[in-house]
């Protein structure tokens, strides 16, 4: 065993040495591996980067309620007389006597995206008085919050970072109104981060749709007092048609939808450009076998066994492969994660995130490389076992 | 033996090492190809100069007042004017039977697209005369096996039908709106306005958008201008657009298309051009012997270069043409797995720039060691081990 593991150890190194012989080559397969993962990689941090904004706007103890069979808050309807008796169920959280819930209205709105100077769909959402208490982690960074009953907006931080239109102090005109803009708020990681906020009212009559509400938020003593709510609600004839669900099971619906057509994609190029790598590798490391006949053969009839000739090609592939990994990592890592971008999300306006890695996806491209480092050695390795030494030299 | 067949007879001789290249290059025209069909597909709609829209200034999914319609179509300069209105349609579930509706005015709406709605003159009038009916574009149509004559019923996840209660119409199938490449009514579904407005039990009406045709291109400016203005500082403000630039922006709101595709399809052909560049370089070299003999043959060394290039053009050319079948499987299956969208097809220009890129593929891969081959001197070729 022990020399078995010194023969492989000289074989390893003798390949490893050669391998300036055949530099071009060896580069065109580690950079094939590095632009391969580096595709994969691409995609896969849109498609998380996605589903967590998504997934991290949502709370557990709080309560959404939609029109059911809506996919989007867009297409849903809640009545007024819905709302208020929603605001008398279990479990719900008072603030300064009052229920803690917030009717909410999302018009769409236009603004400019600043990459590319193209108008560019923004929600713009009426909420109600505790709508702000409703949604921890939000914080107003410059100005103030609109008054209730005034034609103010508040303009999240992500949205002006993509978009020009509603910049702070900023007066703009929607619907033969002027609205001011009067502060700025963060909620960093969230979809809200990429909405504009005025009070519910206001845009009801200025947005012509008086008493319509699209969905409604309450907050609850805790999480687990949302199943008691969702039963009770069912209870009630007058709720009928009615979705309750918490904000963080609705924004994780939302998360899958939203993504999982970059996913896919990001898969199907991944593994297609893979098999391009892969033939490249192969290629690589077939011309390394083919240039070491000599060597490999002279060391067989000294007494190398046929495994040292196979593991000294495999550790050649899987050095290169781990070798386009790294840099197709590294290329990732520098080029795009944590880069700020937007896309249409699941309700039809502009949502804001971040190019994000996660451990697990550096865990699957890592994989990859290897699979093709792996198989890529594979059969060559074993075209280099199976010489026969006698022939080999003979040929020389 | 001509020097085609010695050139086939080269390609092959290393049959592993070409099937191998063969597959990567297939990949990368492969991705091309789909790439350029689904961009193709996205923003490449044949649009009319004078063909204009207007919309509320607010945003696209903000309704206009009925009473906007009139005033447009009588502007000056405004040949005909129709309208449209978003319907929300699905088939039994969504996403998968996500439709495209649109609530029309039939009439006028067969005015302003006359060039893409070229269909039988009965079914024509079938839609016409029944204002139950609704058209279909082919591919719909035969995606969920519709008849023509049978009645559908098409659901709404914004609107309730006031008839029945619910969320659902029922649609009788007039006809279906052949959809050629390029085509603006590609995935459409077109029922009547007046029939949704009566039946819809909010938001009567109000209307989408306006397309509408100028008497002459050259009038879109005043034309755009007149009608903004007109509507100016009232509730419904407008924005007037010709079609190709609210495509445009409207195609932008995906995101930088455009640069992600060059990004991946440029990675994957560095890639590629990288594999088989060496590997041609090593072929070559590994020939060297070989290319002194033909030398000392009287094989000129032109022809030398012409049979090294030739035979890296024909490796890039078949990976070009198995990337380009490939693409066309890949885009049917899509098509027979139907997420949202339109079918898309393989589009003619994806075809073009897949020969001239397999070309350029072919030189670049090929140049270096052809001239190799090319300056060769017979002494050293037989000297060299």
């Amino acid at each position: 065993m022990a020399s078995l593991l010194n023969q492989i150890g000289a074989v390893t190194a003798l390949n490893v040495r050669s391998i300036p012989q055949r530099g071009w080559m060896s580069v065109a397969s580690v950079v094939a591996v590095a632009l391969t993962i580096a595709v994969l990689l691409f995609f896969l941090a849109l498609s998380n980067g996605l589903s967590q904004t998504v997934k991290g706007s949502g709370a557990d103890d709080v309560a959404i309620i939609i029109r059911e069979g809506s996919n989007a808050e867009l297409n849903s309807v809640v009545t007024r007389d819905q709302l208020s008796i929603l605001t008398t169920g279990p479990g719900v959280a008072q603030r300064q006597g009052r229920p803690s819930a917030s009717g909410e209205l999302l018009v769409i709105v236009d603004g400019v995206k600043r990459s590319t100077s193209t108008n560019a769909n923004m929600p713009f959402r009426g909420i109600g008085a505790e709508g702000l208490a409703l949604r921890r982690g939000v914080r107003i960074t410059e100005g103030r919050m609109f008054n209730p009953g005034t034609n103010e907006i508040v303009v999240g931080a992500g949205l002006l970072r993509e978009f020009s239109g509603f910049e702070f102090g900023k007066s703009i005109r929607l619907r033969g109104t002027t609205w001011q803009i009067v502060g700025v708020f963060e909620a960093p990681g969230t979809v809200f981060e990429s909405e504009l906020w005025a009070d519910i009212a206001v845009t009801q009559s200025l947005f012509n749709r008086p008493n319509v509400y699209q969905t409604m938020r309450i907050q609850l003593s805790s999480p687990d007092a949302v199943k008691a709510f969702q039963d009770w609600a069912k209870t009630d004839a007058r709720l009928n048609g009615l979705e309750v669900l918490s904000e963080r099971a609705y924004y994780a619906r939302q998360a899958s939808q939203s993504s999982a057509g970059f996913m896919f994609i990001g898969l199907v190029l991944g593994i297609m450009m893979a098999i391009g790598a892969l033939a490249g590798a192969l290629n690589t490391m077939y011309s390394s076998v083919a240039a070491r006949s000599a060597e490999i053969a002279t060391l067989r009839i000294i007494g190398f066994s046929g495994w040292a000739a196979f593991f000294g090609t495999m550790v050649e592939a899987l050095m290169l492969s781990a070798a386009g990994g790294a840099l197709g990592i590294l290329l990732a890592f520098v080029a795009f994660n944590g880069r700020t971008t937007s896309t249409l999300g699941a309700g039809f306006t502009q949502l804001v995130f971040q190019f994000q890695l996660s451990g697990g996806i550096v865990f699957a491209a890592i994989v990859m490389a290897i699979v093709i480092g792996l198989v890529g050695g594979f059969f060559p390795g074993i075209r280099a076992a199976r010489q026969r030494p006698q022939l080999e030299l003979a040929a020389q | 033996m001509n020097d085609r067949a010695l050139m086939w007879k080269n390609l092959w001789r290393k049959p592993v090492r070409t099937i191998l290249l063969v597959v990567s290059i297939t990949i990368a025209f492969a991705i091309l190809c789909v790439m350029l069909s689904f961009n193709d597909a996205i923003s490449n709609v044949r649009t009319l100069p004078t063909r204009m829209i207007t919309l509320s200034k607010i945003n696209f999914t903000e309704p206009l007042p009925m009473a906007h319609y009139d005033r447009i179509a009588r502007m000056e300069g405004v040949a005909v004017a129709t309208h449209m209105n978003w319907f929300g349609g699905y088939f039994q579930e969504m996403p998968r039977g996500f439709l495209p509706v649109f609530a029309v005015d039939p009439e006028t709406y067969f005015q302003v697209y006359a060039e893409d709605l070229q269909i039988p003159a009965e079914q024509r009038d079938a839609f016409f005369n029944d204002p139950t009916a609704m058209l279909v574009a082919a591919p719909v149509a035969e995606k969920f096996g519709w008849r023509v004559g049978q009645r559908i019923p098409i659901k709404s996840n914004i609107f309730t039908n006031s008839t029945s209660g619910d969320s659902t119409w029922e649609f009788m199938l007039a006809g279906t709106i052949p959809t050629p490449q390029g085509s603006s009514q590609t995935g459409s579904v077109l029922i009547h306005y007046d029939y949704f407005n009566e039946t819809r039990t909010f938001g009567r009406d109000r209307i989408g958008w306006v397309p509408f045709l100028t008497t002459s291109a050259e009038l879109n400016d005043r034309v755009s201008n007149a009608i903004d203005q007109r509507f100016a500082n009232s509730a419904d403000e407008t924005s007037t657009n010709d079609e190709a630039t609210f495509n445009k922006s409207f195609t932008a709101q995906l995101g930088n298309i455009a640069l992600v595709i060059t990004l991946v399809v440029g990675s994957a052909f560095i890639a590629i051009l990288l594999i088989v560049g060496t590997t041609m370089a090593l072929a070559v070299r590994e020939r060297t012997k070989e290319v002194g003999v033909m030398k000392t043959l009287g094989f000129s060394s032109g022809r030398v270069l012409r049979m090294v290039l030739g035979e890296s053009m024909l490796l890039a050319f078949l990976g070009a043409g198995f990337g380009a079948l490939l693409a066309l499987g890949l885009l049917a299956m899509a098509a027979g797995a139907g997420g949202g969208g339109p079918p898309v097809s393989l589009a003619p220009s994806a075809l073009l720039w897949s020969a001239l890129i397999a070309l350029g593929l072919g030189l670049l891969t090929g140049l270096a060691p052809a001239l190799q081959a090319y300056r060769m001197r017979i002494i050293d070729a037989l000297g060299r081990r």
